[in-house]
């Protein structure tokens, strides 16, 4: 716009006028630098964050086709089905109870308090069998520790040893369940915990190797993939039970209802 | 700055018309989501068993968020000041689409309240993501919409020059806003809000 005015000034009366015009003219373009710099900046960032986004997507999608990619090194606990649950009872009850549980889940331990006592009695008569599945959706709760995943691998560290010691520890686990967003329970206070129910010291010492970490993360993912969106889930005989989880007694008699059909 | 492109879609931008009808948009939005979220606050309060499962597809763990004390940081569900102020937004917005213009000290005032707002907001967001660790989408919509209530209120007093600005930073800020670096900014931020939950999430969400 200014070159056009200019070219049409030809009158030197106008020369005293051009310089506080071309000063003018310089501000303004030093402006619309400023400007077109701070869009190309600004664009530049866009095009990075949606490669940052895009690429994290892929990533997520790639690592979770995998079975959540952390199959290097994957060892299976003995104790556990290929259908990743660790079954403690007489293989031969009649009923089977599945809970999908993470052990630093509240609501897993109000199940626990209210149903515990009842469960432990079903399995000691031979009426059923527990299919339990230690899940680690819950690891972003404890500070950085990994509760869950710590938990669920003392667990079935346990488990390999004896499923009714590891009965028992579970219990204890919910007794003293950390809130969420705390620490978690220390690996110290776990093993404490785990030699109280019975576990020897050789079993105990090999919570910290941390064997089974892989093999919860995979489980998870697996019960996710089979459509469970939450914990706890209870099934009886294969079919997830609707009724009140949190008191004693409707689980109880759904128990008995089974075992009676 | 796109030049000779789309000069049509900047003078819309920097219209009325736009401006208040984003803000209507937001406004509607934030008070559905805040309805929401007071519904479940008080269903949550009659029976705390509606939330007793661990639900996992929505990145929420036993109702976290809903039950965290930063929810009803004054004592009752921070919902219920989006149902108080909101309505006030839907008002200015579709007051001013009729035609009216509030004095100046209105739109100050506005603008300070919903600061404030969007400060409340934002320490809401980072307590869910960096504390809270879980997600919750109606409060997602909430941030989203509180951000283009504040960025469109921001664009018009500006523009009007409604906010006793001192001359030269009242001259920057209008450039600013003239060369529509403003929505280039909100559109870096919004982005960066994405990029930091889609990241965090990744593996929950795809």
């Amino acid at each position: 716009m200014s070159k056009d005015n200019s070219r049409n000034i030809t009158a030197t009366g106008r020369e005293a006028l051009r310089q506080p015009q071309q000063a003018a003219a310089t501000a303004d373009r030093r402006v619309s630098v400023a400007i077109r710099t701070a869009w190309i900046a600004g664009l530049a960032v866009i095009a990075l964050l949606i490669g940052v986004t895009t690429w994290s997507i892929v990533g997520a999608r790639a690592s979770n086709t995998t079975g959540g990619g952390a199959i290097d090194g994957l060892i299976a606990p003995a104790a556990a089905t290929d259908s990743g649950a660790i079954v403690i009872g007489k293989p031969e009850a009649k009923v089977t109870v599945t809970v999908f549980l993470d052990f630093m889940c509240p609501y897993c331990g109000e199940f626990e308090r209210a149903n515990g006592g009842a469960l432990a009695a079903a399995i000691d008569n031979g009426t059923a069998k527990l299919e339990v599945h230690p899940m680690s959706f819950l690891d972003d709760l404890s500070s950085g520790t990994k509760y869950s995943t710590r938990a669920a691998n003392a667990f079935v560290t346990v488990a390999n040893h004896d499923r009714a010691t590891a009965l028992v520890f579970s219990q204890m686990l919910f007794a003293q369940q950390p809130a969420e967003h705390s620490a978690g329970l220390t690996d110290a206070t776990l093993a404490g915990l785990a030699a109280q129910a019975g576990a020897p010291a050789d079993v105990v010492a090999a919570f910290p190797k941390q064997t089974y970490q892989p093999w919860v993360a995979k489980i998870t993912t697996q019960a996710f993939d089979s459509g469970i969106t939450g914990t706890p889930t209870v099934k009886i005989n294969g079919q997830t039970f609707t009724g009140d989880l949190y008191t004693a007694g409707p689980l109880a008699d759904a128990i008995t209802a089974a075992a009676n059909a | 700055m796109p030049e000779g492109f789309l000069p049509g879609l900047r003078g819309l931008r920097q219209s009325d018309r736009w401006i208040y009808s984003t803000m209507l948009v937001s406004a509607l939005l934030s008070l559905t989501a805040s309805f929401v979220l007071s519904v479940d606050a008080i269903i949550l309060a009659a029976d705390p068993h509606a939330a007793l499962a661990c639900n996992i597809n929505a990145v929420i763990s036993c109702g976290t968020v809903g039950a965290s004390w930063q929810a009803s940081l004054f004592g009752f569900p921070n919902a219920f000041l989006g149902l108080i102020a909101e309505p006030v937004v839907i008002t200015i917005a579709v007051a001013s689409l009729g035609g009216v213009r509030f004095p100046r000290w209105f739109m100050l005032s506005a603008q300070v309240v919903y600061t404030l707002g969007l400060i409340f907001a934002y320490w809401l967001f980072f307590q869910a993501y960096f504390v809270i660790g879980a997600l919750c989408p109606w409060c997602l919509l909430i941030t989203l919409s509180t951000t283009l209530v504040f960025t469109s209120l921001t664009h018009v007093n500006i523009r009007d020059g409604n906010l006793y600005l001192p001359q030269g930073a009242s001259r920057l800020a209008s450039g600013f806003v003239r060369a529509d670096l403003d929505a280039l900014l909100v559109a870096v931020w919004l982005l960066g809000i994405a990029a930091m939950v889609i990241t965090k999430y990744a593996t929950v969400l795809f």
